[in-house]
């Protein structure tokens, strides 16, 4: 389960994405040490979703390529871990909280084999860490906000990956949840792993990320936090969207390390 | 059947003949299996896409009875109909793949292109008066009375092979269903399970054409699982559920058309499948339209009487009171209903004061009660200031007692955290995480 030190654990080489005509990722050029908190932070629609995409092969590239742990992403599958947006499922759909987390599960047990007892109490543990234990047999649309994107983590859990991907998973979430989430977040680092979040709230970011990307389609600068969340790269991400100065001037004033 | 047995009323029999029972079976899978390979359909949004491809199907017919040269052979006539079916959700994930027509759009250019040139085809036919070409009209509205043993056999086979492949790769198709992008990263091929459920639903369209007819048949395979989901929030149970709803649909539908003379059997399908569904509506517990009308009575009743009860503690510290005072500081539609509730239940008792106006004050019940109120009410605020969203999900209007709900366990461990975020000064976010500090995280 634990990786190597050594190598990279993400890397995105000249990546570029375009819908139709349009880019959406720009020669993005992006390398993501091991075992380590990675916020990727941008405006909206500046391509931050589809950079987890694209590392997922969920969107095909217009060109470059995407290493995971080194290798192309079909020889890792197994090892990648994934939560998608809340708002990208039916949440009326007629399955338990158990049974969304049982799909973690699906992928290592192949076609037809069916989830036993092993894989019950894999999910009933993975509940556990996010907090859902009580709701383990409710409907998945009667849940609150929070409630619905711990289901998605602990699935991701279940998938006992060692490089997680997880697509803004603090949208509609409260400050509780939140910090549970990122608890769990930090466990899964201590634990030797990759977690890579698509992100929109600087203040948290600086709390808890160890290291960040800016993206505005194309790479405004990556690497430690408070060598990133400078007032010039966060003035270069999000250019010209004055609404959103007055944000960044408090984070910057209350939510940067200090040295 | 018994007193049939003791009249016998029939001059041919009582028992239906080897062919009528062979043809109930038959109807019975295909409904069966609309049912189940529907859910699918209905659960990840491609109803209309079945509806496109059902009516795609007279073109195949009226082809496969042209090339076959002008034989009424079900099976040739049915694989023509599969194939068109096939082509027509082709054309749609063409249409969507190449173009920027949007899906919905879409669906109606292909069938309607489809139904107008199978109508053309099958009116060319039976203008030209071909031997045997007569009977192809019954697979507009669905005509059972002419089916052979050998051919609802042959339905029935199809029917179970199909509910045998959903029953197969029941987890695939939920997961892929519920969530394909999740599907897709974790490496399920999502287009090819996609699309087999598409030609599974094609499938089951083609072989319920004589039940049900192509402008109809996807009825069958949309009704039954709208009816199943307002009963039960589980796949593995919505699946034979709404089998069995298409199977009693599609077999009344049946019996009934063949009872009348030349009585199409679609139209009998569908109504005996909307019944069901429109039963299933208004008294399904929770999802149905009754127990969420009444369920929001109860509400307001709820919060009326509470309401009430909050306000009269109130002014009862300062004696008793009118109805009119009550009513004024606790406004809303259903006070006036919860005054009397309380007067009914005697939770207000009436004082008569000196002036002769009729006045209130809370009985000792009453106030035992409202006291209560207010303390759970107390015992929620404080629940869901320490762990707000997990409590919101148990909290209902009629403030239930928290700690019926939560347990005693699980509420003393709140109230603790509680108060020792209040001597630590307040929830903090947690500290940044250092390295060569395992565990990271977590201030507090």
């Amino acid at each position: 389960m634990t990786m190597s030190t050594t190598s990279a654990g993400l890397e995105f080489h000249d990546v570029t994405v375009a819908y139709g005509r349009r880019p959406v990722l720009w020669n993005v050029d992006l390398t993501v040490p091991g075992a380590c908190l990675f916020g990727i932070i941008g405006p909206n629609g500046a391509g931050k979703s589809t950079l987890l995409k694209a590392a997922l092969g969920l969107v095909p590239l217009a060109g470059g390529e995407v290493r995971i742990l080194g290798a192309p992403l079909e020889q890792v599958r197994g090892r990648v871990g994934y939560v998608p947006q809340r708002e990208s499922v039916d949440w009326d759909f007629p399955v338990t909280v158990t049974d969304v987390v049982l799909m973690g599960t699906y992928a290592r047990l192949g076609w037809l084999r069916r989830p036993g007892p092993r894989e019950r109490s894999l999910a009933a543990e993975c509940l556990d860490r996010v907090d859902l234990a009580d709701v383990a047999d409710r409907q998945i649309g009667r849940l609150s906000g929070g409630q619905q994107q711990r289901v998605f983590l602990a699935r991701a859990l279940a998938q006992q990956a060692d490089v997680y991907f997880l697509d803004e998973p603090m949208a509609g979430v409260d400050a509780r949840s939140q910090e549970r989430i990122f608890r769990v977040l930090a466990e899964l680092r201590a634990e030797g792993r990759l977690v890579v979040i698509v992100h929109h709230d600087l203040r948290s970011a600086a709390d808890w990320f160890d290291a960040v990307a800016l993206i505005d389609m194309r790479l405004v600068a990556t690497g430690p936090v408070e060598a990133v969340l400078t007032p010039e790269n966060l003035r270069r991400t999000y250019a010209g969207r004055l609404d959103l100065l007055d944000e960044i001037g408090r984070a910057v004033a209350e939510g940067g390390r200090t040295p | 059947m018994i007193l049939a047995v003791v009249d016998d009323p029939f001059p041919y029999g009582w028992i239906p003949p080897y062919n009528t029972l062979v043809v109930a079976a038959g109807v019975a899978s295909v409904g069966f299996a609309a049912g189940v390979v529907g859910c699918f359909a209905v659960l990840r949004r491609r109803a209309l896409a079945g509806d496109a491809a059902a009516h795609a199907t007279l073109l195949g017919i009226g082809l496969a009875f042209l090339l076959g040269g002008g034989r009424r052979d079900l099976p040739l006539l049915l694989a023509g109909a599969l194939a068109t079916a096939i082509a027509a959700l082709l054309g749609l994930v063409l249409i969507g793949r190449w173009t920027r027509t949007r899906d919905d759009a879409a669906t109606a250019i292909v069938l309607g292109v489809s139904f107008g040139a199978g109508i053309t085809l099958l009116s060319g036919i039976t203008a030209r008066g071909i031997p045997g070409s007569a009977g192809l009209g019954q697979f507009l509205l669905g005509h059972t009375a002419g089916l052979t043993a050998a051919d609802a056999t042959i339905l029935g086979a199809v029917s179970l092979l199909a509910v045998g492949m959903v029953a197969l790769f029941l987890k695939e198709s939920t997961l892929v269903a519920f969530d394909p992008l999740f599907a897709a990263a974790s490496g399920w091929p999502v287009m090819l399970i996609d699309y087999a459920l598409v030609v599974l639903v094609a499938v089951m369209v083609v072989v319920g054409l004589p039940a049900a007819g192509a402008v109809l048949v996807t009825a069958l395979v949309v009704i039954p699982p709208v009816t199943a989901r307002q009963w039960t929030d589980s796949v593995g149970v919505m699946l034979p559920l709404s089998g069995m709803f298409g199977l009693v649909a599609a077999l009344s539908g049946v019996a009934v058309s063949s009872a009348v003379p030349r009585m199409p059997t679609g139209p009998l399908v569908v109504i005996a499948a909307s019944v069901l569904l429109t039963v299933s509506l208004l008294i399904a517990p929770r999802r149905g339209g009754l127990a969420r009308w009444l369920e929001a009575r109860r509400t307001v009743a709820a919060w009326a009487d509470g309401r009430l009860l909050e306000v009269a503690l109130r002014l009862d510290g300062d004696g008793p009171f009118t109805r009119e005072q009550l009513l004024a500081r606790a406004p809303g539609a259903a006070a006036d209903s919860a005054f009397k509730r309380l007067v009914r239940s005697a939770a207000l008792e009436p004082v008569v004061t000196r002036g002769g106006t009729h006045a209130w004050r809370l009985a000792v019940w009453g106030r035992e009660l409202a006291a209560e109120r207010s303390r759970r009410v107390a015992a929620w605020t404080e629940v869901l200031e320490a762990a707000r969203e997990d409590a919101r999900g148990h909290l209902t209007i009629d403030v239930p007692s928290p700690e019926a709900i939560l347990g005693a366990a699980r509420m003393k461990a709140i109230r603790e955290s509680a108060a020792a975020e209040r001597v630590a000064g307040g929830p903090r976010p947690g500290q940044p995480w250092q390295p060569g500090q395992p565990g990271g995280g977590a201030g507090g």
